[in-house]
């Protein structure tokens, strides 16, 4: 029997629906977008566009807000990087976020830094969530940007945004959020009106890689001031210059799509797979990091004391695949910056793991993941 | 509601609320009223749905395309018969 794929927040499988779409769109109908004239370019085109609709449907937003880019991580860069020139501009350089963002938002926020900006970082507590009236209490009338992640993609823990849309009323200023996890998974804090920017990825929403969107949500009919990265073409609005990868985007849209039919019952399937599983570890007496009342169901991030993360995940390897952090950071040795940020002792973030399934997932062998991490936690803790 | 009563509806609403013209509107009520045929080309549909509900006789009038006009209804119509 082959490991079963417990790392759903690094990347997703790709839904057998999504993968006919692409599949389509590789082999038979592989017309450029931006060439429409002929059958061949108007039918991407179309695709495109009914991607665009699919993708604005899941927040309430217009097709016209929809800007299609590599994934999240470019998003995030266009969102944040994308308001530097209006900054400068206009004199507002200052810039909130969290410590438990994604290095995708972080290291734009550090160039931003660089260029002058000053950048508050607030931390989270215990629970893994941002505490809103700190965010009250730093705003000022020069904060150009707040970006706060939708969903963490460690913890699983939801950011409390719709309480942030509210307390950014009647302030100019824009507020993103990193949604790579959440997008199609927490449907309704999305559809605020006053979350200015989203920045989404097909991959974690069982699409495929290399394909994602930044949502920009008008205002009195304008697009937030952003300004392009990239040079060489009018594609998306003139703020995403490259040919459109009309196969990826028609994935994007089908998963999209999915996303929103399927929402009840995928959550439900989730919820119940996190109450086995819980149940299932309970022998090894967990902890759980994060306010289970604010996790996603499909989600957890454990810390098993005595049984170090590192050889947890590689004794289990034939059995799960689990990993410890962000994907983007799982090659390193560093603690985690998010557990950090939560106040997780070193020694308890240093013996955590991060479990991500899906309505796809099957049920593992829980029976021998007990007893392998119980067989770990017996050598660390009798070996030395 | 499936989306061939989601198509079927979106064209009668565009018939009486909008402009799409009874020449263009009967033959997508034939796909709409037809699940049978059609059942396999739920892209399509979906597709073909989605330029009923954002028809607009000036949709290539603008610079960009955020609507439909009559040429993208029959180009969908089409590909529906060929494949």
């Amino acid at each position: 029997m082959s490991a079963v794929y417990l790392d759903c927040n690094a990347t997703t499988p790709l839904e057998p629906a999504v993968a006919e779409v692409v599949r389509r769109f590789m082999e038979r109908d592989y017309g450029n977008p931006a060439s429409p004239v002929h059958d061949f370019g108007t039918f991407a085109r179309m695709a495109v566009e009914k991607a665009r609709g699919e993708v604005a449907a899941v927040v309430a937003a217009r097709r016209d807000e929809v800007i299609f880019t590599s994934g999240a991580t470019e998003a995030n860069n266009l969102a944040i990087l994308g308001l530097a020139a209006h900054g400068l501009a206009t004199g507002r350089r200052h810039v909130i976020g969290t410590r438990i963002e994604h290095k995708a938002v972080l290291e734009p926020l550090e160039e931003l830094a660089a260029r002058g900006f000053e950048v508050d970082l607030l931390p989270v507590g215990s629970d893994g969530r941002l505490c809103v009236e700190e965010l009250r209490e730093v705003l000022r009338p020069d904060t150009l940007l707040v970006t706060v992640m939708h969903v963490n993609n460690e913890s699983g823990i939801i950011q409390p945004l719709t309480e942030i849309a509210t307390a950014l009323e009647g302030h100019p200023a824009i507020l993103h959020t990193d949604a790579a996890q959440g997008f199609g998974k927490d449907m309704i804090p999305l559809s605020s009106p006053r979350i200015d920017l989203i920045s989404i990825s097909a991959h974690k929403i069982y699409g495929p890689k290399g394909v994602g969107a930044l949502v920009a949500r008008k205002r009195s009919g304008s697009l937030p001031p952003l300004r392009p990265l990239m040079f060489g073409g009018g594609q998306e609005q003139g703020l995403r210059p490259g040919t459109l990868p009309a196969p990826l985007i028609a994935g994007l849209g089908t998963a999209a799509r999915l996303a929103g039919r399927n929402h009840p019952e995928r959550n439900e399937t989730n919820r119940q797979f996190r109450e086995r599983a819980l149940a299932a570890l309970a022998p090894l007496k967990p902890t759980v990091n994060g306010d289970p009342a604010y996790a996603l169901p499909h989600a957890v991030n454990l810390s098993l004391p005595g049984i170090p993360a590192a050889r947890a995940i590689d004794a289990l390897k034939d059995l799960v695949a689990v990993s410890s952090s962000s994907a983007c950071t799982a090659g390193s040795t560093e603690t985690s910056h998010v557990l950090a940020a939560m106040g997780v002792p070193r020694c308890m973030a240093d013996c955590s793991i991060r479990l991500a399934w899906s309505h796809l997932t099957p049920e593992p062998d829980w029976t021998a993941v007990v007893a392998l991490l119980e067989s770990i936690r017996t050598e660390f803790t009798h070996g030395g | 509601m499936d989306i061939f009563d989601e198509l079927e509806e979106a064209t009668n609403y565009q018939l009486e609320h909008g402009d799409l013209p009874v020449w263009l509107a009967e033959p997508v009520l034939e796909v709409a009223r037809n699940r049978d045929k059609y059942r396999d080309k739920e892209y399509l549909i979906e597709l073909l749905l989605m330029q009923v509900r954002e028809y607009d006789t000036y949709a290539e009038a603008g610079c960009c395309k955020w609507a439909f006009d009559w040429e993208d209804i029959k180009r969908s119509l089409k590909k529906l018969l060929e494949e």
